[in-house]
């Protein structure tokens, strides 16, 4: 009693968000997956899951989903990492660079759809490109499903992210001390050492934090494949909204919850990896 | 010597390569919407601007499809970031003033909430603002923005008010000032750089917001709704162009916000 009465003014004031969070965001989550434990006359079972999983565009959509997270995510971190190890550096127009290189941040997420749409068109900019170049004859068509819409997905999203990705490995890079190079300068170690053996295992909690960030993004990906894939690539969130415009609310709440799930085991598993990892 | 200047030029066109690959799909949507169509409706379409066309932008200002989308997204943006204040800014100071243990889990649970699939969310949340008659409502689109920009700029505002010295809400205390005068006269002004920094994001990430505004919305449209329609329509150059009206602002906030985003900012992620 006491206690309530020490902090009454902290418990008023923080009410109003976590009722707030409590009803419009914990609530529907639960319901969602409530819904999926249901048919479509209100019995529940897991008849709404035999229904999906019998699908092929359902499980379609989860392979895609993880394709596009792990080729996305990957292309990130090396492009990422590579642009931050150069903004170290300092060089003649290292602030310009900076700048162009936060361009995308500026760009909303929608909208970098629809400029790579221009490029990865049929009659697109990319295919011009190779053409002028003598590699190509005839139009690829990037979108039209299959691993080449992933791949034009995951450089669209990769597009978008890389200056957040920059960011945070940037401060990760420059959070590590001067001395633990100079250090190993004075052992003797060379470039490609002091990388893997130095900055890599220093930059692991960065690295950490970035992944999961842009995997769990990636992983719920739902507007580049709205503006660049149609419905001939889906991905579990389209797939959800596909259902949920059909008007089968109890598939759509089930594909949600295995998108839940699989961000779930995939944090877990992670956390477990890299910590695991570090005990060594 | 002479590796140097190999390294040197490689170091430089890598830099190019990657500068190159930022800019230009920001150089080919303004330059499309600028198009004359017999430069890029063709299966060879030309890289360099020769000719500016402004029939586009004359049909899309001209045409009224432009104006209730515009006006709404501003409405329903400028409102969500006005009440995502007013509900997180208490509560961030709340939880910037706890013990560290308690801090922690509750920035955890902030950060889990918005590991949530949004179409999981926005399912439920649709069935109940049927039955609330809240669809094609601002009110209906601003209460479920409010939903992930809680948790976004109150994971923003901890950090904020972190850095406000609790020795100065003491001396205040001494002086025989209440807690809550303490706050509005001490606290939150000193927090108020912090707090407009938070505020323009969250504006931002509402003004950009897609999902929702896709299952809440059934014959009105965001801005984002409409240039959507146009993709699916194939409105090659409406696209360019609301997309374009789209970007303007998100280009100038983020740009000048530049020194603003920190990696703790990052945590909350910046989507835009």
């Amino acid at each position: 009693m006491n206690k309530i009465k020490r902090y009454y003014l902290e418990i008023l004031l923080i009410l109003p968000l976590a009722l707030y969070i409590l009803g419009f965001t914990i609530l529907p989550i639960l319901k969602t997956i409530l819904l999926s434990f249901q048919d479509k006359a209100g019995n529940f079972g897991f008849e709404t899951y035999k229904y999906l999983f019998s699908k092929k565009d359902f499980n379609m959509s989860i392979i895609n989903t993880i394709a596009v997270t792990v080729v996305g995510v990957s292309l990130q971190l090396i492009l990422g990492l590579f642009i931050a190890m150069a903004l170290k550096y300092n060089f003649k127009g290292k602030g310009l660079v900076r700048s162009l290189v936060l361009l995308p941040m500026g760009v909303p997420t929608l909208v970098s759809g629809v400029t790579l749409l221009y490029i990865f068109g049929t009659q697109g900019y990319l295919n011009e490109f190779l053409y002028r170049l003598g590699l190509i004859t005839k139009p690829i068509a990037w979108t039209s499903g299959g691993i080449k819409n992933i791949f034009v997905i995951a450089v669209a999203d990769s597009w978008k992210v890389l200056p957040i990705v920059v960011l945070l490995l940037l401060a990760g890079l420059e959070s590590i001390p001067t001395d633990v190079y100079e250090a190993s300068a004075i052992d003797g170690a060379n470039k490609i050492q002091t990388f893997f053996n130095i900055t890599l295992p220093l930059l692991k909690p960065s690295i950490t934090m970035t992944v999961i960030l842009r995997a769990v993004d990636s992983f719920r990906i739902f507007e580049l494949p709205k503006i660049l894939a149609g419905r001939v690539t889906p991905f579990l969130a389209t797939f959800a909204y596909d259902e949920y415009a059909y008007n089968n609310i109890n598939a759509s709440a089930a594909a949600s919850t295995v998108l839940l799930i699989i961000i779930i085991i995939f944090m877990f598993i992670y956390l477990r990896a890299v910590e695991g990892g570090g005990n060594k | 010597m002479k590796s140097k200047v190999i390294k040197n030029i490689l170091f430089y066109t890598g830099i190019a390569l990657i500068v190159l690959f930022m800019v230009i799909p920001v150089y080919i949507l303004f330059r499309i919407s600028f198009a004359v169509p017999s430069e890029v409706l063709t299966s060879h379409p030309k890289f360099l601007i020769t000719k500016f066309d402004f029939r586009h932008w004359e049909q899309v200002f001209k045409s009224g499809n432009l104006w209730p989308p515009l006006l709404k997204s501003l409405i329903v943006a400028t409102f969500t970031m006005i009440f995502a204040l007013i509900i997180a800014a208490p509560a961030s100071y709340a939880i910037s003033r706890f013990n560290k243990k308690i801090k922690y889990a509750v920035i955890l649970t902030l950060f889990f909430t918005r590991m949530f699939p949004n179409v999981g969310i926005a399912l439920p949340i649709s069935v109940t603002f049927l039955k609330w008659h809240l669809l094609d409502t601002n009110t209906g689109l601003i209460m479920a923005h409010l939903i992930e920009q809680l948790p976004f700029i109150a994971w923003i505002l901890v950090s904020t008010f972190e850095t406000i010295p609790i020795d100065l809400e003491e001396a205040a205390a001494i002086d025989g000032a209440g807690r809550i005068k303490t706050l509005i006269k001490v606290v939150f002004p000193l927090a108020a750089p912090g707090l407009a920094v938070a505020a323009m994001f969250t504006w931002l990430n509402s003004w950009n917001e897609f999902t929702y505004a896709l299952y809440l919305s059934l014959t009105t449209k965001t801005l984002p709704l409409q240039i959507y329609y146009y993709v699916l329509r194939g409105g090659f150059f409406q696209q360019a162009a609301y997309s374009t009206i789209l970007t303007i602002p998100v280009l100038i906030i983020t740009f000048a916000l530049q020194r603003y985003i920190r990696s703790d900012y990052l945590g909350g992620a910046i989507k835009g």
